[in-house]
Formats: C-alpha cells, sequence, structure tokens
C-alpha cells in the first residue's frame, strides 16, 4: 500500500523523530512509524493538534534529527504558519501531505490535488519550497529518500504530495539493499566563539547548520535577521537578503532538484500532469497513441520550484499542452503563463470531482481539440 | 578593583549585546537573573541548555540575550517546539521562557498537554496579566473590571489561576512566585531544572507601562508594593476562604511529585528494541 | 564594607524605575543630578559605608546594572528587609 511505501522509504531515509496528529487519509503511516521507529533508535510523537505536530518537528530537527510529520490538507493549512517558520529558519523538514477531497472536512477518504497551491503560497510572504509527486507506491518509497536529501541539502521544507488513492494503492515495489541507498545529512556549523564569527543563514549556497547541543550557541530565530541569525528589523539590505536568500536559494539550484519525465519527443499533443492522474495520462497517451494520433505525456515529478523551463521547452516542440489535474485547475495558471506564447493549453479535470480521469474522457477531449 | 560588568552578565550573556530590551522597572529582567543566578548556582554548564521562547516581552529573556543555543518561535508554540527539542536531545535541559499570553491562550493547548505528558522541561512563565508588547490587551491572566485598550469598559471575563490549573494537567513540579521574591524564585528555577519531569515556574512580574496603567497600581515600586502586601503562602492560604483570598497572591510551592518522564521513557524503549534486534 | 558599583548608561532611573531604592533595607540610593545618555536620572549612594552586602539592589536591578562586591569580614542580612516572606 502507497502509504506502508512511504513509512519504509522515511526509514530507508534514516528519519528518526516523526511528530503527527491522526488524520484520515494518512493515519497509516503515522501508525506504522509509531512501530517502526523505536527498532530504529526513533522517537514517534502523537500531538495535540497538527500544529504541535510541525512545531516539535521543527524542533527536533534542530536537535539534529532527521524530522518529519505526515497530515492531510487540513493539517497542512493549520501548519501554514510554521511551514513560513521552517522555511525562514532554513531547517531541514518532510512534511507528507496524503491529500483528500475539500474544502474543509469534505470527503477524508477520497483523494483530491486540493494543495498544491497551498503548500508553495499557504503561507504568508513571499518563498520557495520543494514538493515532489509520486504516482506510485514505488515512487513513494523512492521519493521520500529524494525528499529527505533534499530537505538535508538545501535546508528548507520538502512535501511529498501524495492523496489518498496513491495512499491506499496496492502495488508491489522494490526496496533496494541498505547499501545502495545514498543518504545525506546537512553540514553542521563550525565552533567558534561568538555567533557573530559564524555564518549559519542567508547563504544561496546552503550555509552550515548551527544544530543545538554541541556547544555552538546557535540563536534561531524568524524574525527578520542577518546571516548570523540576530535580528535586524531596521537595516533595508538586511530585510532584503533575508526575504530573498532562502528563495534563491532553491531557485539557483533548480536544476538540481527539479525532474520531469519527458515522453514528448516529435508529438503534438502533451498531456501534462502530476501524481496520481498521471496514471490517468499515461494509459490515455498509449491508446491515443494505438489510434496513430500523435500524443505524449509531460510527467511532472516536482511540482515545487515550478519546473518552468521543463514546459517552456516543451510548449514550443507541441501544438497543444492538455493540463490534467485532479482539482479545478491549481497548477495550470502557471503552465499556462509559461507556455502560452508557444502552444494552447487547455485544462481538463476529472469528469466528477473526486474521481480520477478515466484514459476514455481524456481520449474524448484529446479527439475534440484535434478537430 | 572595580567590577567592569555585573557577574551573570558576563557568564553568560553575548557581550555584543549592549542594552536591555525592557521598559524602565519591568519584572522581566529580575527573572532574567533569577534564572541565570539558578544555573550558576547549580554550576551547570549553560551550553547544556535550550532555550526556547515565544513571542512577547518575556520571550526576550534568553533570546537573543543568553550566549547558549537559543530558539524564538512564533506565538504560542515554544512548548511544542520545545517538546520535540528535548526528545532529540535528552540529556540536555531545555527550558522555556514566555509570557501569560503567549503560555496561556494560544499556547494553552501546549502547556496543557506538556504537563500532562509530563516531559521534562522547565517553563518559566513570566505572568503580567496583560498583553505588553502589543500595547496593553486583555489576557486570559487580567483580573474582572481592569479596563485595557481591548476591554475599555472593563474586562467581563474570569482569569485563569495558573498554578492550580497545570498542577490539575499533571505537572511534576509547580511554583510561584512574584518579583519580591527573586531568591526564593531562584530556588524554585533550582529545583524545576533538576526535576525529572514537567516543571511550571509562574513568577509573577510587573509590567508598570500597560498592566500598572490599566490597573492604576502605579509604577514598578508600587508594584512591588502591591506584591509585597498581597502575597500569602500556600500553606496559609489553605487554611483561609475564598473570601479573604479575594485579590490575594498565592505563592509558593503547589505540587512536587514523582511520575514517570517521557523523554526517559523513549530512551529507554528505543534501549530495549534496539536490543531485541 | 562592601564595594557598589553602579553602571549609569545601562540604568533605567530612580524615577522611572526606582527598584533599587526600594528593596534597600538601609535606603542608601539617591537619584544623581546627571543624566545618563539614555535621558534617566541613575542612582548613586552617598554613604557607601553603611552597604550591608544583603544584595538586595544587585539581584532584583532588572538591567543588570549593579554590582556589589561583599566585604567577607561584615556579617550580611542574607534575607533582606524587602522579601515578602510571612
Amino acid at each position: 500500500m502507497g502509504n506502508w511505501a512511504c513509512t519504509e522509504g522515511a526509514i530507508a531515509a534514516g528519519c528518526n523523530f516523526v511528530a503527527g496528529y491522526p488524520i484520515t487519509p494518512a493515519s497509516e503511516i503515522a501508525n506504522l512509524l509509531a512501530a517502526r521507529l523505536p527498532k530504529v533508535d526513533g522517537t514517534f510523537l502523537q500531538t495535540e493538534d497538527e500544529i504541535s505536530a510541525i512545531c516539535s518537528a521543527i524542533g527536533a530537527s534542530w536537535a539534529g534529527c532527521k524530522a518529519m510529520t505526515v497530515t492531510s490538507g487540513p493539517g497542512i493549512s493549520l501548519m501554514q504558519e510554521n511551514i513560513g517558520f521552517a522555511v525562514a529558519t532554513e531547517t531541514p523538514l518532510v512534511i507528507v501531505d496524503v491529500q483528500r477531497f475539500g474544502p474543509s472536512t469534505g470527503v477524508p477518504s477520497v483523494g483530491l490535488a486540493g494543495d498544491i497551491v497551498q503548500v508553495a503560497r499557504g503561507s504568508h510572504g513571499d518563498y520557495q519550497i520543494i514538493a515532489l509527486c509520486p504516482e506510485s507506491p514505488q515512487e513513494m518509497f523512492d521519493l521520500m529518500i529524494r525528499a529527505f536529501n533534499l530537505a538535508e541539502k538545501y535546508r528548507v521544507p520538502v512535501f511529498l504530495m501524495a492523496d489518498g488513492f496513491m495512499g491506499h494503492m496496492r502495488e508491489q515495489i522494490v526496496i533496494p539493499k541498505k547499501d545502495q541507498i545514498k543518504l545525506k545529512y546537512r553540514k553542521i556549523a563550525e565552533p567558534a566563539k561568538t555567533v557573530l564569527e559564524r555564518q549559519d543563514f542567508l547563504d544561496v549556497d546552503v550555509a552550515p547548520m548551527p544544530v543545538f547541543g554541541r556547544r555552538l550557541k546557535a540563536h534561531v530565530t524568524s524574525s527578520c535577521h542577518d546571516e548570523h541569525g540576530m535580528r535586524n528589523l531596521t537595516d533595508p539590505e538586511v530585510m532584503h537578503r533575508y526575504a530573498m536568500h532562502p528563495i534563491e536559494k532553491i531557485l539557483s539550484h533548480r536544476d538540481d532538484i527539479v525532474q520531469v519525465q519527458d515522453d514528448c519527443e516529435d508529438k503534438t499533443i502533451a498531456l501534462v500532469s502530476c501524481g496520481t492522474v498521471s496514471r490517468s495520462a499515461g494509459a490515455a497517451a498509449k491508446m491515443a497513441q494505438r489510434e496513430g494520433l500523435n500524443v505524449g505525456t509531460l510527467r511532472l515529478l516536482t511540482c515545487w520550484p515550478f519546473p518552468d523551463k521543463e514546459i517552456r521547452a516543451v510548449a514550443e516542440r507541441v501544438n497543444h499542452m492538455l493540463v490534467l489535474e485532479n482539482n479545478t485547475g491549481q497548477l495550470y495558471p502557471y503552465i499556462k503563463a509559461e507556455a502560452a506564447h508557444a502552444c494552447r493549453v487547455s485544462f481538463l479535470g476529472p469528469q466528477t470531482l473526486g474521481q480520477i480521469h478515466d484514459p476514455r474522457y481524456i481520449l474524448g477531449r484529446i479527439k475534440e481539440i484535434i478537430q | 578593583m572595580t567590577a567592569t560588568a555585573h557577574p551573570l552578565r558576563q557568564k553568560y550573556t553575548r557581550s555584543h549585546i549592549k542594552r536591555t530590551t525592557t521598559c524602565p522597572g519591568c519584572g522581566i529582567g529580575t527573572v532574567s537573573q533569577a534564572i541565570l543566578r539558578a544555573i550558576d548556582e547549580l554550576q551547570l554548564d549553560i551550553d547544556d541548555f535550550i532555550f526556547v521562547s515565544g513571542i512577547g516581552c518575556s520571550a526576550w529573556i534568553p533570546s537573543p540575550f543568553y550566549n547558549a543555543d537559543t530558539l524564538h518561535t512564533t506565538h504560542g508554540r515554544p512548548v511544542a517546539f520545545a517538546t520535540g527539542v528535548k526528545l532529540g536531545l535528552p540529556d540536555k535541559h531545555v527550558m522555556v521562557v514566555s509570557g501569560d499570553g503567549d503560555l496561556t491562550a494560544i499556547g494553552g493547548n501546549h502547556l496543557i498537554h506538556a504537563a500532562r505528558r509530563n516531559i521534562n522541561l522547565t517553563v518559566v512563565l513570566v505572568n503580567n496579566g496583560i498583553y505588553g508588547m502589543t500595547g496593553g490587551q486583555t489576557a486570559p491572566t487580567t483580573p474582572r473590571g481592569i479596563k485595557t485598550v481591548t476591554s475599555p469598559y472593563g474586562a467581563m471575563e474570569h482569569d485563569f489561576d495558573i498554578s492550580p490549573m497545570i498542577v490539575a494537567a499533571g505537572a511534576s513540579y509547580v511554583a510561584r512566585w512574584t518579583t519580591n521574591h527573586p531568591r526564593q524564585m531562584t530556588r524554585s528555577i533550582k529545583k524545576g531544572i533538576q526535576k525529572k519531569g514537567f516543571a511550571l515556574l509562574e513568577a509573577v512580574s510587573q509590567c508598570p507601562v500597560q498592566y500598572g496603567r490599566a490597573s492604576k497600581l502605579g509604577g514598578a515600586v508600587d508594584m512591588l508594593k502591591h506584591y509585597k502586601e498581597n502575597s500569602i503562602r500556600i500553606n496559609k492560604a489553605r487554611e483561609m476562604d475564598e473570601a479573604e483570598l479575594q485579590g490575594k497572591i498565592i505563592v509558593g510551592e503547589f505540587i512536587d511529585r514523582e511520575k514517570a518522564e517521557l523523554s526517559e521513557q523513549w530512551v529507554q524503549l528505543r534501549c530495549e528494541m534496539m536490543e531485541d534486534r | 564594607m562592601s564595594k557598589v558599583t553602579i553602571f549609569s548608561q545601562a540604568c533605567k532611573g530612580v524615577d522611572d524605575c526606582g527598584i533599587c531604592a526600594y528593596v534597600c533595607p538601609e535606603q542608601l540610593f539617591e537619584a544623581c543630578r546627571e543624566m545618563n545618555e539614555s535621558g534617566y536620572y541613575p542612582p548613586e549612594i552617598k554613604d557607601p559605608d553603611k552597604c550591608t552586602g544583603c544584595l538586595n539592589c544587585m539581584i532584583c536591578c532588572p538591567d543588570y546594572a549593579i554590582v556589589v562586591e561583599k566585604d567577607e569580614n561584615r556579617p550580611v542580612d542574607k534575607q533582606g528587609a524587602h522579601d515578602a516572606a510571612k
């Protein structure tokens, strides 16, 4: 099951702290981790609410743990303020979002890609995070490892965008041997007599982290701060760097972060999707190709930072991009803005919101486009 | 030879910070000293501490002043962050220093659950009865009738009695003192640090600028006089009735008990599970 | 005899704060006539010989602005007159 694969991915990645609050359809991940973690020298905390979950995960990360929390849409909404805290303090953190049908309580056990924009823009201010989109239980495992590695490398919250369908989908997965899995851990700051003798933050190439408990006398605050972590609310240069450097940190390394699966070579129509919908997109493309139609797929394994280059490159090759999302169009405006100068861009949600696109439904739209 | 600086300041605070950030007469500085004196008298290494604070005047006690690991969190959440820090570093002392608004209003739920979990944190809750930093709004600790900027017709709600509430939630050690009792405060902070369990030190402190004006109690000295005249030791208070205790501040140790602590249990469990493999 | 050092520039003034003057059992603190850099009138001690070394001022000052170096030979009143212990 996808949620189980996610758990194994976390364990394989070296996760040793998980804080979570029960929420459908993510609960299995926390349940499984509660049992697995002590056996791998890890700790599990069931918190009183989702806000406490993300806060204690951030605290544990600063204590040196590879920390994670897992929730669904309503939980992400509650966590927004502290997602901003993790960004501002450059805290390595993994957040698994098993998205569900909304708005509000909605339908807990039905998947919907409802949080695509929320994870990137839900906290106040301008910032960049990383979001990975698995399309199978195997990718739930693989991308968990990638998520932890990216979090450690870039000192940033990384989201795994699963959904109710992916979480409960059952497929075989392959778990590599431990020695075949490459893991990253954050760089630790050098000791110094005063905090002003180090640079702990605001480096676009990622400053070493002054982890707690190592006599580093770290000063960590989400107030506007300089590169030493010291609060500064008066110098406009400091304000500018405080906001810009964490953004530049991600965008200047986007080639290392962004992953797409481009099967649009010599195609005239590209089906653009991420996550669960990609299963339908892939099936629809195959059906179309069997009928002699020149249709390919562009699958986004990373939806944030936004794969602008990759989308533009495909837009300049095809006549039409059909964006498929299991929502009313969250990534669509961004894709359109990037692609519309080069090709036509349109959107197709599922035939009924809360259901996965039927590949025949997609094929029907492809045929309409061709006419 | 003339002293060049206060010994606690010299030993434990960041040298590049030249000024204290509090209003004249604010009790926060007295509490700040009481904490450092406790650490000094216990002869503990301040590098074995992690200080976690929220948002508000009191949260500025350790951050950025103390020369140690300091974590300045979002409003109301220091206890939640501190729980994660403690579970990740069970051998270190984790101390939360924050105000009554931060810890009992927005952060009330986290405080109650940390006490219930009995996680080994020492929480110094500076209670000045008002939201000082934002200009004097009503707090859950503002007595009924006081006119503040958000209760201009007089506060209509009743206020929290924090210490008994946290005893009921399950804490191992709870004590309350005012800034008129700095030595007792230090003693209780020492006990809290050494306690294997959740320890709360409620430090009633004067805010002459906001609370002093709103309550018409006056300046710092007037408020300290008020604390002196209205503090009743808990043993004595137990023999008094509700009418006699009206408007009084009960000080002393509310509870001191032993019960299983969370971070220690986790160390134990991980040990057992790893052995079994 | 105890030695009292007052860091005038750190002080927030006898009129605006005045805690040291309140907690001193010998009432030794009086306002200076000169303002410090921040515009406050820090205290001064007219009769330093009368200091008993109780440390109340040093312990209570919110600005870490007073240091009392005790004379080991003189008996010290540890509690001071201003703890509200009843």
